[in-house]
């Protein structure tokens, strides 16, 4: 074909068709892949948030003869790689035996002396046990399990295999360890000499024990009780000497007072301080002895933790022994604190308050299992059942056994590190369940709720995510955080979200093209001021200079926007021809000077208002009570009662004066118009007096509020700081909105008679408001996720408390403080990542909002 | 007569208009107007406070010497004053001089702030000295300034030069002889360093790469194998000569060491208590009370010229900030490069490939707010995939050798670089889809009528038309990425890195290591460093460098869009 001479091939040549359709899969395979990736960070938070929820899991099962039944044990333990199991008998026989298939080893045994075994009380690490005997005696003993790691060559020739990981050999377990070690596992048994209890001989029928002090001299506590009714307190302490390297015990007695009533006690517990003792019966009745004072001590409370006709079937406490559990006979179960009340019958001012109730179990309670490793616990009831259940989040972690299991399970034992448990049966049948539990720790509740945790006076919103001792309770309340970031961002709000907004309409509506195509980019410079520098600033320079001079700082907040008022009625009293000339860039200057005056005032002033409104020290008045809050009142009630007064000025009088001011040549009027509005403002100030002193005498206080205790790093620093990061966001954007309302209504209403003022307040602004609303919206979603200015200019403690001139710490700064210290994959690391995706979910939602907004208001632009 | 009535109505008018105050609203307008100007006010303040903080700190004051009322001396740099008001318990146990203040002063005290250096001597460096206890203020013209290695700095009088065993008393402080010593001592100590920092930091370097190289093949082939023992012998081999080496090295060092300690100078405080140093300690020595402006100018451009070539001292309170410079650059030019591309063919996917419906408007509604999340939700999103996921497996099958220590499985540069590529991914899509937009429909159908295909329309008439909009977005999104410290606080930023990310070992370019950013920096220095007051002059010249930096890359940017709008203005919000 020829067109014009030029020869045109009809095929388009190979390369370009290659290219193209290379093209065409790169882009779209890759932009969609680009896409997808970045959506897949909200599936990535929440696969790694998901597990904190799940409970427990079990992940085998294994089921086999016990060398005894349940009611001939009297303890069971496993040791922490779930090897082995131990049960100790009556008669001081201990068996052994491989957890996970049965298999026995050989048995050792306690050599009791022919003595007949009453009582048996075990310390929380499951090695100590100190019996009890029908003669008044105590002795105390262990089983320990030794782990020591050998190589195969050192492991006897023939071993039994018991499982992938076990094999057995000379009385021995050999488990196969990562590596090419062999970890060697073996029992060893102690027992120590006898200890004479009683006075009256009479056998021993409760005993609680407990390690307080390791190492060279080891010190136990003992609470010992009778079967005449007589209690006890032991405190043993071991000293090794130096030369002969032998050990000599000590043991102090001291005799407890007894109850007025003759009472067969059952349980014994010695609370974490080792000054409460407490002896139980069988009815509930619980008695608490005061042993703070060794040569006095003295019967504090007596009090029934159960309802009338059910018995009280556990009695023990959980690590830490803050936590004391206590179930009864119809299955119910409830912690105990030892709280300090007002109310109490007890001699010292402590009682035994219930604070967390479970899920009841089906049938009464007979059995309990404290972890040693947190505050899991195992219940076991009369029909065999198990729950695992948390203390803190009060969760029921895993149910097993029942009447329908082979098993039916007459005693538990939790393993040390959580990972199994251990069921001896009635019938001398015997099952370990290995387990999974990961954070038992979190629940809703727990994140979200009210909970009461040891050694608090109530139930709180706390965020303490990691303690000094293994016994600290993790507070994972996201309650405080959410709110601080709330705080803060409200506070940012409310101070740039004004400001923005005014300044925008006046850029848009007030200044030529020209000035404000200087102005624009001047605070759009703001906007990409990184982070850090804001918060340093605002730390190291603001939160000082803001703390010498709070009173100025407040007092600037009421004189600049008087000292702009006074000078727009000064400017009213300037010719029309000379104040049109000055319009602009010259008008925007003096306005300059006058806020500057302003300043310079409340600098001056600042002491004054202190001396006047604040008894002369603001900072002394924020914390005490000394002063009056009338003053401060008023200040809080000044900008309503103007509000008030101009709208009531606005349907009164109002209309009808400024009719009256129209008739008048222009400098007359301007000074009436002045002397209405010092009228106006002297009625103001006089009746927001008046309200003040209403509101003070029926005990309205703001300090304790919304005002109080004075910080250095303070929400108010934090505003302001964050009004930088946040004020060109809403300006700019509010800006643009306000610009792209089409110029034929602002020409339409000029020429009709309004005034500028007029047009934008009444025709602009309701025409952009939904941008406008945008604008505020996204500047939030950047308050909300704000960081580094949150961690540095606020003292990051996790408060509720509305206090303007106290610190918070917002969702943001919490991740950036405790993310890089978080172990991978525990229960903080999840739970801060579950922080993320709050503060995602929340911009996200305030985002969607604006954008949706800003959309409807394009489409309503577009149609003008 | 027509006319008159006319300017009668006229008249009429305007005075009516002109007073009609209620619908001028002059006292809103000047509440409008003076938000604007508060704004203003906040940002030239603040980039006031920064310039004029930042530009001065390296500028030599002068030193005054005060004689205090209860008899001491005390020499320093003045840093600043203030009223303060005195507890009211303590008013009463105050001299007499003090309470006339109080009385003039509305119950304010003035104080200042005096840098006296010399922590060494004193265990602190700075000193408050209340307006009443001066007795008297000198400038002696001997006093001089020292920067020193260590210590911070000395304000005193130089006593006594010791030129190994050659004694010289009484020095003047500007002699040649001095600064001859002062040059010697510098040479000495760079030589010393060169020695310990460069060549046995590289005989380490190749010994532990050695360790790791058998220790793979250990892992792969098992410590009874055959290559293992070949290995073995090897690594035997080279051990023995570079531990010999590194023997050698250090031996020279501690000769160097030896000599060096034999030239010192002896310094005196204002209270004449005498402190002898080496003098390859010295950084820098100059008599501050007799400085000409010259060479006031001198020592200030030294100190910025230390600033940006140097590494950090004394816990990066002196010293430059070099490796801080060096990672933030490393860290925007690899996010650059991987965010480039990316988000460029994810703009053109959205806007020239895939079908315009209501499953995109979707997503672009999703990439806009993406732009919104929070920072740290990125940074925390980085610490668990990247590091923790991506980098754990990295390890787990290329680096077994090292474990336990991770290699990539910690925060790293590259880990850093792809947090904020991910986090600048949604503006530079953004930006390149208004850019995209912007190019006429009408070209594209040109093009493709003249039968281009339509990649090449996008290659030739498309992407040119769109590039000033594509590098705009871009530059924001450095300025964005170079600017953000949170994220980088979870993913490999540290206060201080051993080793830069680029060096002369191969791979050369060590992705994986941690680094500095003069972000983190400011953080660093303002919040975890010893002495905040002694840190505050090292921040401020950190944040103007940091400020700079970044308003620059905006400016560029926004001289690029004015320019863009210029050329194709099409009506958009």
């Amino acid at each position: 074909m020829r067109i014009f001479g030029v020869e045109g091939r009809k095929e388009t040549s190979p390369w370009v068709l290659f290219a193209d359709s290379l093209a065409d899969k790169t882009i779209t395979i890759g932009g969609a892949l680009v896409i997808a990736a970045v959506m897949g960070m909200t599936i990535y938070l929440f696969y790694e948030v998901l597990p904190l929820f799940g409970g427990g899991k079990v992940l085998s099962t294994h089921e086999y003869n016990a060398p005894l039944k349940s009611e001939d044990v009297v303890d069971l333990t496993i040791d922490e790689h779930d090897t082995l199991a131990a049960a100790v008998s009556k008669i001081g026989e201990v068996y052994i035996w491989h957890t996970k298939t049965g298999a026995p080893l050989e048995s050792l045994s306690f050599d009791f002396g022919g003595k007949e075994l009453t009582a048996i009380g075990k310390s929380i690490d499951n090695d100590h046990l100190a019996f009890g005997f029908s003669d008044g005696t105590v002795r105390l003993g262990s089983i320990e399990f030794i782990n020591e790691i050998t190589t195969p060559e050192h492991a006897p020739k023939e071993l039994k295999e018991l499982d992938a990981r076990d094999s057995s050999g000379q009385g021995m377990i050999f488990s196969k360890i990562p590596g090419k070690g062999l970890r060697k596992v073996y029992a060893e048994i102690k027992l120590a000499t006898e200890i004479k209890v009683s006075e009256t001989d009479s056998p021993i029928v409760a005993l609680d024990y407990r390690l307080v002090d390791f190492g060279d001299r080891p010190k136990s506590y003992l609470a010992v009780a009778d079967a005449s009714g007589a209690a006890h307190f032991l405190t043993t302490e071991t000293k090794t000497n130096m030369l002969t390297r032998s050990r000599t015990t000590q043991v102090n007695k001291m005799v407890l007072p007894s109850p007025k009533e003759s009472v067969h006690f059952k349980f014994a517990v010695i609370d974490d301080t080792g000054a409460n003792i407490m002896f139980a019966d069988r009815t509930g009745r619980v008695f608490r002895y005061d042993v703070h004072d060794e040569n006095k001590p003295e019967l504090a409370e007596t009090l029934k933790v159960t309802p009338s006709g059910r018995e009280l079937t556990v009695f023990g406490t959980l690590l830490g022994a803050r936590s004391i559990v206590v179930g009864d006979s119809g299955g119910d179960l409830t912690i105990y604190f030892l709280l300090k009340r007002e109310e109490t019958n007890s001699t010292d001012g402590i009682t035994l308050v219930p604070t967390r109730e479970f899920q009841p179990q089906p049938s009464g309670v007979t059995g309990f299992s404290p972890s040693q490793n947190g505050k899991t616990f195992a219940t076991l009831d009369a029909n065999g059942a198990i729950c695992l259940r948390h203390g803190i989040s009060q969760k029921t972690l895993i149910e097993l056994g029942g009447r329908n299991e082979k098993v039916n399970a007459g005693i538990i034992a939790l393993s040390p590190r959580l990972d199994g448990l251990l069921a001896v049966g009635r019938e001398g049948k015997a099952c370990f369940w290995r387990l999974s539990i990961l954070h038992p720790e979190v629940s809703w509740k727990t994140l979200f709720g009210n909970v009461w945790y040891e050694g608090y006076p109530g139930p709180s919103y706390t965020w303490q995510s990691t303690g000094a001792t293994d016994a600290f309770e993790p507070k994972l309340s996201l309650v405080p955080l959410i709110f601080g970031t709330l705080k803060a961002t409200f506070y940012s709000l409310l101070f740039a979200g004004p400001l923005a907004l005014l300044a925008a309409i006046y850029t848009s509506e007030f200044l030529s093209n020209h000035v404000r195509g200087k102005i624009k980019p001047v605070m759009e410079v703001m906007a990409s001021l990184p982070s850090v520098v804001l918060g340093f600033v605002a730390a190291l320079v603001l939160a000082p200079v803001v703390e010498s001079w709070i009173a100025a700082v407040l007092l600037a907040f009421i004189v600049m926007p008087l000292c702009l008022v006074i000078s727009a009625y000064f400017w009213q009293l300037l010719p029309v021809r000379t104040s049109l000339k000055l319009e602009g860039l010259p008008k925007l200057i003096l306005m300059g000077v006058s806020v500057s005056c302003g300043v310079t005032g409340a600098y001056f002033l600042g002491p004054v208002f202190e001396k006047l409104f604040f008894n002369g020290d603001l900072k002394s008045w924020l914390s005490g009570n000394q002063g009056s809050s009338v003053p401060f009142l008023f200040l809080l009630t000044l900008p309503g009662v103007a509000v008030f007064l101009t709208y009531l000025n606005s349907r009164t009088i109002g209309p009808a004066f400024n009719s009256r001011v129209k008739t008048f040549r222009a400098p007359y009027g301007a000074i009436l118009d002045f002397g209405r509005w010092l009228i106006l403002a002297s009625v103001a100030v006089a009746l927001s007096y008046v309200v003040s002193m209403l509101l003070a005498l029926f005990g309205v206080n703001p300090r304790g509020s919304i005002v109080g205790t004075y910080i250095q790093r303070n929400t108010l620093v934090v505003g302001f700081a964050m009004g930088f990061a946040v004020i060109p966001i809403i300006y700019t954007l509010a800006e643009d909105a306000l610009n792209a309302v089409p110029d034929q209504l602002r020409s339409a209403s000029l020429g009709c008679g309004a005034t500028p003022w007029q047009t934008a307040i009444w025709i602009v602004l309701p025409t952009a408001i939904s941008g406008v609303f945008s604008a505020i919206m996204i500047g939030m979603g950047r308050a909300v996720g704000e960081t580094m200015i949150v961690v540095m200019a606020t003292g990051n403690t996790p408060v509720i408390d509305l206090n303007i001139f106290s610190g918070l710490r917002a969702l943001s700064a919490n991740i950036a403080v405790e993310l890089p210290e978080a172990p991978k994959d525990g229960t903080l690391y999840r739970t801060l990542f579950l922080t993320g995706l709050v503060l995602f979910a929340m911009t996200f939602v305030i985002n969607t909002l604006a954008e949706l907004v800003r959309q409807r208001f394009r489409k309503r632009a577009l149609k003008l | 007569m027509k006319n008159e009535t006319d300017q009668i109505s006229v008249e009429n008018v305007k005075r009516r208009k002109n007073c009609d105050f209620k619908a001028r609203g002059e006292p809103f307008v000047w509440i409008l107007g003076g938000t604007l100007v508060i704004g203003l006010i906040m940002i030239t303040g603040f980039v006031a406070l920064i310039l004029y903080n930042g530009l001065l700190t390296f500028y030599p004051n002068r030193i005054e010497v005060l004689k205090l009322s209860n008899g001491s001396t005390v020499a320093g740099e003045l840093v600043r004053s203030e009223i303060y008001k005195p507890e009211p318990d303590r008013i009463d146990s105050l001299p007499e001089l003090a309470q006339k203040e109080l009385e003039a002063n509305n119950g304010y005290l003035r104080r200042y702030l005096y840098k006296t250096g010399n922590f060494d001597l004193y265990n602190e460096d700075y000193k408050w000295v209340s307006a009443y206890e001066i007795d008297k203020v000198l400038e002696p013209r001997d006093i001089v300034y020292v920067e020193r290695m260590e210590w911070g700095p000395f304000i005193g009088r130089v006593k006594a030069l010791n030129l190994n065993g050659v004694l010289i008393k009484g020095p003047d402080p500007t002699s040649e002889q001095l600064e001859k010593a002062q040059a010697e001592g510098k040479s000495r100590r760079q030589r010393i360093q060169n020695i310990e920092h460069g060549q046995i930091s590289t005989v380490n370097h190749y010994l532990e790469k050695d360790r790791l190289a058998l220790k793979k093949i250990e892992l792969q082939d098992g410590a009874n194998s055959n290559a293992y023992s070949v290995a073995a012998n090897k690594f035997k081999a080279s051990e023995n000569k570079l531990e010999i080496e590194y023997r050698e090295l250090s031996n020279e060092a501690e000769a160097l060491r030896q000599i060096d300690s034999k030239y010192t100078i002896t310094m005196s405080d204002v209270e004449n208590r005498e402190k002898v140093m080496k003098l390859s300690d010295i950084v820098r020595l100059y008599p501050a009370n007799r400085l000409s402006f010259g060479s006031k100018l001198s020592v200030y451009f030294s100190r910025w010229l230390e600033f940006l070539t140097q590494e950090p001292r004394e816990a990066n309170t002196e010293g430059g900030v070099l490796p801080a410079i060096f990672g933030t650059f490393c860290m925007t030019v690899l996010m650059a490069l991987i965010v480039a591309p990316f988000g460029v063919v994810a703009a053109l996917y959205l806007r020239e490939y895939a079908k315009q419906g209501k499953l995109v408007s979707l997503i672009r509604v999703c990439v806009n707010n993406l732009a919104g999340v929070p920072s740290i939700v990125y940074g925390v999103f980085g610490l668990g995939f990247f590091a923790y996921i991506v980098g754990g497996s990295i390890d787990q099958i290329f680096f077994p050798e090292r474990f336990p220590n991770p290699t990539f499985g910690t925060g790293g540069l590259l880990w850093a670089s792809l947090t904020l590529a991910l986090l600048t991914v949604p503006v530079v899509v953004v930006a390149t889809e208004e850019a995209l937009a912007a190019v006429p429909q009408s070209m594209r159908e040109g093009s493709l009528a003249c039968g281009a295909s339509k990649w090449q329309t996008i290659r030739r008439i498309v992407l040119p038309r769109a590039m000033p909009g594509i590098m705009t977005g871009l530059i924001l999104a450095m300025a964005r990425g170079a600017g953000e410290v949170a994220p980088l606080m979870l993913v490999g930023v540290v206060k201080m890195a051993p080793e830069l990310p680029i060096d002369q070992f191969p791979p050369y370019i060590h992705l994986e290591r941690s680094f500095m950013h003069l972000g983190f920096h400011i953080f660093d220095l303002a919040f975890q460093s010893r002495n905040s007051e002694a840190a505050i002059p090292m921040v401020y010249v950190t944040t103007l460098l940091l400020i700079t930096l970044v308003f620059v890359m905006n400016v560029v940017s926004i001289i690029v869009r004015n320019r863009l709008k210029r050329k194709f203005f099409t009506g958009h919000f």
